[in-house]
């Protein structure tokens, strides 16, 4: 122990006072010793970009040294949006990486384009204008010359990927050196729009949702495939479907690593970019970045974690004008969340009073003819959750 | 128990091998019915189981004079907050996201789009306000506090957290915007103030606005959780203050137990403390608690001791 101070800060730890004994020598170490050796790194389509199979997502990281490590420990791609934390992510990546060599990562940023509706359409309020005034605020932000990739952000309509105001201000962003490369990315009727964007010779790059528990795994995959037989580099993102859980008590984690390489496993995919927020996340994913080989235990986690459908609904919106009593299922399936998902039954309460719903009003149907896309029982779960009409609601607040 | 004749699935259908979570979820309901038939006696019973609940308010959303109110988009929970605003649903997530609300308001060409998202309680939507937040900005009175930046109203109240945004230039759209703002804010309910642990900073070389609340894995450590955040510049230092508030010096103990251990530092099973550590990734750090409170001091060198120790003084005192 070190006294540093007779009535301040009188101690000191080990590390700090005598050099580096530590049970988790890379805590504190930090990250600067700790480079991952033989490194697997896959090109980015016709980009040519050679980039490590991790990257970092980092739209929840508030820690710059988290990035700071990371980019140590032989993560190059970093990967933000203009919308990020309202541009904080932005500027938090910018201060840090305006002090490393431009050539040493990799930055991506998305853009979203203004008044795209509910279907992915464009509007009269979709202009060039906003679209070219969000990527320089982003860049001023990024304190940058240029980005590597510039993705327009989330397109699920084929319409909005050769909408000229969009895509021609993408391509003269390229010409002008402000970006490397452009691309979208997807995460809704992505087999569809992947597909569309194999036929243009518009992208470079597309950054997609991707992971083992996509009911549309196999349209996915042939999309990936014909993409990046055209030249386009594909990275994948919600590789956790979604969240690190598979239920909402949090009790039953998705085995990351699994899930990371699952996506890796196909060749086609050259990086993901899973969210970090701490050390821990950190140094699993970079064990990762050595070794991509899936072990019999991982492959079983996967298993397992694919048959589970999850508890709650949704709302794809698929049962709607189903029901033969015109029930609003995909709202009755939200009461059920609001009961057993938040242990809030007076909001479930309140929503069936805002709904008219009333005490089991599947009893007139003997069956259901509602096909719920992730095949839970609507009848049994309307009956279920429809009997707290008859709570009173002085008890539930 | 008495239980009506409609019960389909209670009980009699449930399969030995059906999860937790199943159970869980029969029980909560089994005692709904209990209470209907035994309300007087069982009440305060009733309210104990649950605990978990919070105080629920429909939201309706309001309408706007010469404005179409639309309103169909779907109500957004956890599982499908993705679908509107993609890769940033998650931070909502971190800070126990509920569900949102969106309207959107048309006049001729003009568009005011309102989004309320529900968090779990007024510190998670000061939280996620908190990540959105610039300095920079124009503040408004409005909820416990807000702002108004190139189109976009945005406030929090309560365990709400409200964005308004237009993309019109229009002036009278804007005045519309304003004052659907305000319209929200008078409608929700909720904690009008800012938190109170805000007040624990010192206010000397603080950096105004720039308070966070960070819910998860302080400073990267999964072991540190719920802290304030504030941001200081005293001549040519900028550092951070964390306050992590405990429930109990029990909690405190653990996480500071896990913080020593992992930098290689002795553990002291003490109520007071302050230690100046290495941390391998976030550098020097000044570590001090009394009681349920944790201080944690970052971006000072460890010759900074002095500051450190003023600043933690008043904030233990």
């Amino acid at each position: 122990m070190k006294n540093i101070n007779r009535r301040g800060f009188l101690r000191t730890g080990i590390a700090g006072a005598a050099g580096i004994v530590a049970l988790r020598p890379s805590f504190v170490s930090g990250a600067a010793s700790n480079q991952q050796k033989d490194i697997i790194s896959r090109t980015l389509g016709k980009t040519g970009m050679q980039i490590p199979v991790i990257s970092f997502g980092v739209m929840r990281a508030d820690n710059p040294n988290l990035c700071k490590a990371a980019y140590e420990k032989g993560i190059k791609l970093f990967d933000t949006a203009n919308g990020y934390q309202n541009g904080n992510n932005e500027t938090m990546l910018g201060n840090l990486l305006k002090d490393y060599p431009r050539d040493s990562f990799y930055l991506a940023t998305k853009i979203k384009p203004a008044g795209v509706d509910r279907e992915g359409k464009p509007s009269d309020l979709t202009t060039a204008e906003d679209f070219l005034s969000k990527f320089n605020t982003s860049l001023s932000r990024l304190k940058m010359d240029y980005v590597d990739i510039l993705y327009v952000h989330d397109i699920r309509n084929p319409e909005l990927l050769d909408y000229k105001p969009i895509i021609n201000t993408a391509k003269n962003l390229k010409k002008e050196g402000k970006t490397k490369a452009i691309g979208f990315s997807t995460h809704a009727n992505e087999p569809v729009v992947i597909d569309a964007a194999a036929n243009t010779d518009s992208w470079d790059v597309i950054l997609t949702a991707y992971n083992f528990k996509q009911t549309y795994i196999t349209e996915l995959n042939n999309a990936i495939k014909k993409a990046s037989k055209a030249g386009i580099g594909i990275i994948a993102m919600k590789t956790m479907a979604g969240g690190g859980f598979l239920d909402k008590e949090k009790t039953k984690p998705i085995n990351s690593t699994a899930a990371l390489k699952w996506a890796l496993s196909n060749p086609d995919v050259t990086t993901t970019i899973p969210g970090m927020t701490d050390f821990d996340q950190l140094d699993l994913n970079i064990k990762i970045l050595a070794d991509i080989s899936i072990t019999d235990q991982e492959k079983k986690d996967l298993l397992i974690a694919s048959a589970e459908k999850g508890l709650y609904c949704t709302g794809c919106a698929t049962c709607l004008n189903v029901c033969p009593m015109n029930l609003p299922v995909p709202d009755l399936m939200r009461a059920y969340m609001y009961a057993y998902g938040y242990s809030n039954p007076a909001m479930a309460h309140s929503l069936l009073g805002e709904l008219g719903t009333k005490d089991n009003p599947c009893k007139e149907c003997s069956s259901c003819k509602v096909e719920c896309t992730k095949h839970f029982d609507i009848r049994e779960k309307i009956a279920d959750i429809s009997r707290l009409v008859n709570v009173p609601e002085d008890f539930l607040v | 128990m008495v239980l009506p004749p409609s019960r389909p699935s209670l009980g009699g259908n449930r399969k030995g091998g059906e999860n937790i979570l199943e159970l869980k979820r029969v029980t909560l309901i089994d005692k709904f019915y209990y209470f209907k038939m035994r309300h007087i006696l069982l009440l305060s019973l009733f309210l104990t189981v649950l605990s978990l609940s919070v105080l629920s308010q429909d939201i309706k959303l309001p309408d706007l004079k010469g404005y179409k109110k639309t309103t169909d988009y779907p109500v957004y929970l956890p599982d499908n907050l993705w679908d509107y605003i993609n890769g940033a649903a998650d931070i909502y997530l971190a800070y126990s996201f509920i569900d949102l609300h969106v309207a959107e308001y048309k006049k001729g060409k003009n568009v005011i789009k309102l989004e309320i998202y529900r968090q779990a309680d007024h510190t998670m939507a000061f939280g996620i306000y908190s990540t959105e937040r610039s300095p920079s900005f124009h503040f408004t009175n409005l909820g416990s506090q807000g702002y108004i930046a190139d189109g976009a109203i945005n406030f929090f109240k309560g365990n709400y957290y409200v964005k308004i945004r237009t993309y019109s230039k229009n002036e009278n759209t804007l005045k519309s915007e304003e004052s659907l703002a305000f319209k929200v804010a008078d409608m929700l309910a909720g904690a009008s103030e800012m938190p109170s642990a805000l007040s624990l900073f010192p206010e000397a070389g603080k950096k105004i606005n720039e308070e966070t609340y960070i819910n998860e894995s302080v400073l990267g450590h999964k072991f540190l959780n719920k802290a304030y955040k504030a941001s200081y510049e005293s001549g040519n230092d900028i550092f951070s203050i964390f306050i992590i508030e405990n429930n109990t010096p029990e909690e405190a103990q653990k996480s500071l137990e896990a913080y020593l251990t992992a930098t290689g530092t002795e553990s002291v099973d003490s109520g007071t403390g302050r230690y100046m550590l290495k941390d391998g990734y976030n550098g020097t750090i000044f570590l001090s608690w009394k009681g349920n409170r944790i201080v944690i001091i970052s971006g000072l060198s460890k010759d900074q001791s002095d500051i450190a120790d003023r600043y933690t003084t008043e904030i233990l005192r």
